[in-house]
């Protein structure tokens, strides 16, 4: 917290590793909010996080947190917390909430509510209208929704009662908000945060929860694939649009004539109504918009339709080739022009010129141009950008099938493009997850300067997690999922007898991992063949995972089907699949998790390549370094599934000879739990110590023992900030100013510790107030 | 017999078994039983072959004192392990004295495993039986079945009833038996359920599980039978070979109100395995639910106290029709049987000994617990032998500096006496803070484990009778109650 505290002040930006369950969330909120609360300026805290659920628990603990706060301060602040979702987990609406698909809910809820058809209404026709939505016009504009903390259910409730849209609520509140918890994507995906935050001041707090694929996100926001379906459905899009001005110039030519003025104007609205429901923003970023008029050769409707026409076609005849081809922007854009004079400058107008066009025509089924949009949004990048981003095109899905799927990959490869935004605007950005390791291979990826990077490590009362890294087989042969060695029958067998041996001690679920699924198929056959699945069958059932998504979660849910009621299961898992990253198998659901493999990535795929290229000439980061850095922080984040808590406790088991090396690249909590003993394990030694492990961790654990180790009460957190005050005076009189960095780190683990217990957050406030007072005197 | 201490136990079991004449024969089985795996015990010291245990170092455990020598602290932990065992629960709670248990066993494949020796199989049968008797022992006027698992079916292998023995033969038999199959908890707790329905209301039912399994192969959906156990107010114990299993973690909480830690037991070696499971010897608490069903309807139990009867020629006994030359004599239809506590077969009375219902007594108000006295007490006090083994204490120490009060107690008893304890922290004096007499470490433990009674106070009562530790069956001296008791109904309290 002293380490946050110092963050803030100083203005610059931070990354933190704490493990997952030591109460993250809590202390990073609670911190803020007593320093927002305790200068005037009331800095925004913008907090994002990854998945829906995490939104919602973060938001239940932001809401307990302020009524503790008002029970300690005995007063009421003015304070209010929102958190954004999509329209689909927040609309009313009883026909567009009916809806499954999110693309499906958007659409239907812009007919109902964008401008235009308001217009209509106020012109006197009739149009459907939303109610919820037209609700919101009779309330006062700056007091949509009462002050306090609203969770998602709350939220949707009050909004039910009052009959206004949440939606809408919330994203006309967002600029009066002390607090906004909402996903990446709101503030990294160019598309969407131009729209959803912009009104943000500069001096916001923001706050990435469960980082650790920020650069990933970065990149995917600004990546798109083409396919040929994608193409034709483009070419119809542009027909359609095409007959729409037609239809358009016979009944209302006027209209046209007024849009090809502004253009000309260059006029760019802004009004707030215009804005919510523009059917897609510009995906280049703000600073690279440029302030320019559209050009005079697309700006007739006609013009540009056969502008659209013209590249969608090209494109098509590029997707002919076939045989693979990575080039970069400016030679794609060369040979654009060679083939069909489009120079780069329309091109780059693309996508604004689009949206406007459709604004005119007043087009309110958009779904018939999600295609069309994203060819526009591709001829806008390619345009835009020339450094950090490659063209690849694959004719083939792999490289064994004869019957061509080409694929237009425009990949993004520098994941600082999207972040760059986010970084400048803002002051303060804190990076925190529970697997971030290495620490300072973000600053090097994002490309920024940290003014603190620190890994915290867990204060346990016992020791809850087993992490054992095997190595042999009990055959001693070594065990490993190198290309050259992985489909050996000796090894395949050594991992099977692995799975055996835990299948039978572990209690309840028992959760593996693979590199891929593609090994994950080959290596099933094999045990199968081998008689090594019929053995794990008498102690757990098995369910795999797979690319779908619902046959995934139908696995799932009979997976903690099976563990509640005492049959046992086994999951078997890819190490990049959806399981790895948003399923917590907390409790009894994961009481081992086995690791079969490093996950290194497919190097073999032209896209990574292309990045690992760019990073090695671009920040200095080696293939090898980054292909491991990947690797381990995946791994890291398979191993975290199973610790969530402080009641908690796991096996964790790292089968592979090289993981034996790669140890210091784990997280420190995990690496400190490593016992040198548990490091170079044969099959037969690992299943004896995890036998005993599960022995002792079942013993009933005593409330009391945590208290004044891992639970801190009020008096033990005093007594320890007296210490320091002592150390800190007599290190004061060595060094003038300097802070004792040791010490202060110290007091924070321990202080997070104390944070954990969220029943047991007596006097945490005051403290924080009081740390603040400190300091800052 | 909850806590038990190897060394202490065979120190005391000869004179146990002088206990009473009527249980002679069990208590016998107990102790040779006791010794075997007293011996056993002491060669092991962890689950799993030794090799793949963690190395114990034992020069890590023990450490040198100030003059070097290695006695005192061996004989520290010879104390410290006695002393363990001195915190006993003393506050009088209302627990259910007339108990209807189920022991489940699981006799599945998981159960061959040999990480206990000999397998976890024969052991979990050998401490069943020794469960069994002890059980009996504690438990006087209670019953007990014993139900298997085996191949996902639950198997009866003895019916409730009151006699160790007939248990205790049919779980031997099942010693040549293989454990195999899968064990399923449903049908063996619906089988339990079903033999516990017609229990009256005045008795505990309960359910005892050893489960080697990390397991269960159910018919269908095992959180209703959960349900309607916890309905049936069967309370359910688990003792684990292996692992913490998320289901009997809800079985166990979900029957015992939510009290996990004393009705879960995971084992870590065979000492706390024989540990855990003879817990349940001790009768449970009642609980609030309990208690407001019963006070509505605070019902009188029929009981027969027979007379002893010696003859001159043999003859059949009711029970067994077997010839015996003496026997009980049903106070209501004169029926003999040959040993008690038994129902009566001709007329279905309960026929049990005052000196039974005494011994599940010292449960509803256990004796208090004696505190440690220290040294300058010691020094003042007169008394220098324990005062029902007359074994002289320790010297007062004449160093002054060994005021430190230590919980774990030193090594000055009397069995051990050599010269370094004199310069050792603790008294090895007990007092009892009704009477005042001071006692050895060795009369505490049997106080509070055998005899259930001070022999001090017993001294200073009214009848001024004086008691040798030994010999008198401790319930003797508590009032003689007519056939109508209704200790299992009234609620106690000091």
């Amino acid at each position: 917290m002293c380490d946050l505290k110092r963050t803030l002040d100083a203005g610059g930006n931070c990354i933190l590793e704490m493990p997952s369950g030591t109460g993250k969330t809590i202390s990073l909120l609670s911190l803020t909010i007593s320093y927002q609360m305790f200068y005037p300026e009331r800095r925004k805290i913008v907090y994002c996080s990854r998945t829906m659920s995490e939104i919602e628990k973060a938001l239940t603990e932001l809401r307990s947190l302020m009524a503790f706060r008002e029970k300690e301060l005995g007063r009421k602040e003015p304070f209010r917390g929102l958190g954004l979702t999509s329209r689909k987990n927040l609309c009313l609406h009883p026909e567009v909430r009916r809806e499954r698909k999110g693309a499906v809910v958007d659409e239907k809820c812009r007919s109902l509510t964008s401008s235009f058809v308001m217009e209509q209404k106020k012109a006197g026709k009739n149009p459907k209208l939303c109610e919820y939505h037209e609700n919101l016009y009779e309330l006062e504009p700056h007091n949509l929704i009462p002050e306090g903390v609203w969770t998602f259910d709350s939220l949707m409730q009050y909004c039910e009662e009052t009959k206004q849209c949440p939606y809408f609520t919330v994203r006309r509140m967002m600029s009066l908000c002390n607090i906004v918890i909402y996903s990446f994507h709101y503030l990294l995906d160019p598309k969407i945060a131009e729209r959803v935050s912009k009104e943000l001041s500069k001096d916001s707090i923001i706050i990435f929860d469960e980082a650790h694929n920020i650069d990933n996100v970065c990149i995917e926001s600004l990546s798109i694939d083409l396919t040929e379906g994608t193409l034709q459905k483009a070419l119809r899009g542009v027909n359609d649009l095409g007959k729409q001005i037609d239809e358009m110039k016979a009944s209302d030519s006027e209209k046209l004539q007024d849009e090809y003025q502004r253009l000309v104007e260059g006029l760019r609205e802004a009004d707030q109504a215009r804005e919510e429901d523009v059917f897609m923003a510009n995906p280049v970023l703000p600073d690279d918009l440029l302030k320019e008029a559209i050009p005079g050769n697309i700006r007739r409707a006609e013009h540009f339709v056969a502008f659209l026409k013209r590249f969608v076609e090209y494109l098509k005849t590029r997707m002919q080739v076939r045989h693979v081809i990575s080039e970069t922007p400016p030679s794609f854009l060369q040979h654009l022009k060679e083939l069909t004079f489009i120079e780069r400058k329309p091109l780059r107008f693309t996508s604004e010129r689009l949206t406007s066009l459709i604004r005119t025509l007043e087009l309110t089924n958009v779904e018939q141009f999600v295609a069309l949009k994203e060819i526009a949004m591709f001829a806008t990048l390619v345009s835009t950008y020339e450094q950090g981003f490659m063209l690849i095109l694959e004719p083939f899905e792999s490289d064994t099938a004869t019957v061509p799927n080409p694929i237009l990959h425009f990949t993004c490869l520098d994941a600082s493009i999207a972040i760059k935004p986010v970084f400048e605007r803002f002051a303060s950005v804190i990076i925190t997850s529970g697997t971030i390791s290495p620490l300072d291979m973000y600053p090097k990826m994002l490309n920024f300067e940290t003014v603190l990077q620190e890994s915290y490590t867990m204060t346990l009362t016992r020791r809850s997690f087993l992490p054992l890294i095997v190595t042999r087989g009990s055959d001693q042969v070594a065990i490993s999922s190198r290309f050259e060695i992985r489909n050996d029958p000796s090894v395949v067998r050594n991992y099977g007898n692995l799975f055996i041996e835990f299948s039978k001690l572990t209690p309840d679920g028992l959760v593996v991992f693979f590199p891929s699924y593609l090994y994950m198929e080959s290596i099933i056959s094999m045990w199968q063949t081998m008689g090594i699945l019929d053995e794990v069958w008498k102690y757990k059932l098995i369910l795999v995972e797979t690319p779908d998504s619902q046959e995934t979660s139908l696995a799932l849910e009979a997976f903690r089907t099976a563990c509640g009621n005492g049959r046992g299961a086994a999951l078997l898992c890819v190490a990049r699949g959806k399981v790895s990253e948003g399923i917590d198998f907390d409790h009894h659901y994961g009481r081992t998790v086995l690791m079969i493999g490093v996950p290194f990535q497919y190097t073999e795929s032209r896209i990574l390549k292309a990045r690992l290229e760019f990073m090695r000439e671009n920040y200095h980061i080696r293939e090898n370094d980054f292909l491991s850095f990947d690797a381990m922080r995946h791994g890291a984040q398979c191993l975290g599934r199973v610790l969530r808590g402080k009641d908690d406790y796991g096996i964790m088991v790292l089968a592979d000879k090289r993981f034996s090396r790669k140890r210091t690249q784990l997280p420190k909590w995990i690496n400190q739990a490593i016992m040198d003993s548990d490091v170079n394990l044969s099959t037969d030694m690992a299943v004896a110590a995890a036998k005993k492990f599960l022995r002792t961790m079942a013993q009933p654990m005593d409330d009391k023992d945590q208290e004044g180790v891992s639970v801190w009460s009020l008096s033990d957190l005093l007594r320890v900030q007296e210490e320091q005050r002592i150390e800190e005076a007599a290190k004061a009189a060595y060094e003038a100013k300097k802070k004792p960095e040791a010490d202060s780190s110290k007091m924070d683990l321990d202080e997070e510790d104390y944070f954990d217990d969220t029943d047991d957050i007596y006097g945490f406030t005051l403290s924080d107030d009081e740390m603040l007072l400190e300091l800052d005197i | 017999m909850s806590d038990s201490d190897e060394s202490y136990n065979e120190a005391s079991s000869p004179d146990s078994e002088e206990l009473t004449g009527s249980r002679a024969l069990s208590v016998g089985v107990s102790t040779r039983s006791t010794r075997k795996s007293n011996a056993e015990l002491r060669s092991t010291t962890g689950g799993g072959y030794v090799w793949e245990d963690s190395i114990q170092r034992p020069w890590d455990i023990v450490q040198e004192d100030e003059g070097g020598s290695l006695a005192n602290a061996i004989a520290d932990l010879v104390q410290a392990n006695k002393r363990k065992r001195l915190f006993y629960e003393q506050t009088p709670l209302q627990r259910g004295i007339i108990r209807h248990l189920m022991l489940v066993l699981d006799l599945s494949s998981a159960m061959a495993d040999k990480d206990l020796r000999p397998s976890r199989y024969q052991l979990s049968l050998q401490y069943a039986i020794q469960f069994i008797n002890e059980y009996f022992e504690q438990n006087p006027i209670s019953q007990l079945g014993v139900i298997g698992m085996k191949d996902g079916l639950a198997r009866l292998i003895s019916q409730l009833g009151g006699n160790p023995t007939e248990h205790v033969a049919a779980i031997q038999a099942l010693k040549k038996d293989e454990p195999a199959g899968v064990p399923s908890l449903q049908n063996a707790l619906e089988m339990a359920r079903g033999a516990l329905y017609h229990v009256p209301s005045h008795g505990t039912k309960e359910v005892v599980i050893i489960f080697g399994a990390l397991i269960s192969c159910d018919p269908g959906d095992i959180h209703k039978t959960v349900a309607t156990l916890k309905a049936e107010q069967i309370r359910v114990r688990v003792v684990g070979l292996a692992a913490q299993v998320a289901v009997c973690k809800e079985l166990c909480q979900q029957t015992n109100d939510g009290d996990l830690a004393s009705t879960y037991g995971v084992i870590l070696n065979e000492q706390h395995f024989k540990e855990v499971l003879l817990n349940a010897c001790t009768p449970p608490a009642s609980t609030l639910n309990e208690k407001a069903k019963s006070k509505s309807g605070s019902e009188l139990m029929r009981m027969g106290f027979p007379s002893r009867v010696v003859e001159t020629t043999p003859s059949f006994c009711a029970c067994h029709t077997r010839l015996l030359k003496g026997g009980y004599l049903c106070p209501r239809c004169n029926v003999k049987v040959c040993s008690l506590p038994t129902e009566c077969p001709a007329c279905g009375l309960t026929l049990i000994l005052s000196t039974h219902l005494a011994r599940s007594y010292h449960h509803l108000m256990p004796l208090k617990n004696w505190y440690e006295v220290e040294w300058p007490e010691a020094r003042s006090s007169k008394t220098s032998a324990c005062f029902s083994c007359s074994k002289p204490f320790a010297l007062p120490s004449v160093h002054t500096a060994s005021t430190k009060i230590r919980i774990i107690a030193g090594s000055s008893t009397v069995s051990s006496s050599t010269r370094q304890e004199k310069e050792s922290l603790a008294t090895g004096r007990f007092r009892c803070p009704t009477c005042r007499k001071q006692f050895c470490i060795d009369c505490d433990l049997f106080a509070h484990e055998v005899l259930h009674n001070c022999p001090g106070c017993e001294a200073a009562g009214p009848s001024g009778r004086q008691y040798s530790t030994t010999a008198k069956p401790a319930g003797e001296i508590l009032p003689q109650t007519n056939a109508g008791s209704r200790f299992s109904s009234a609620p106690i309290s000091i």
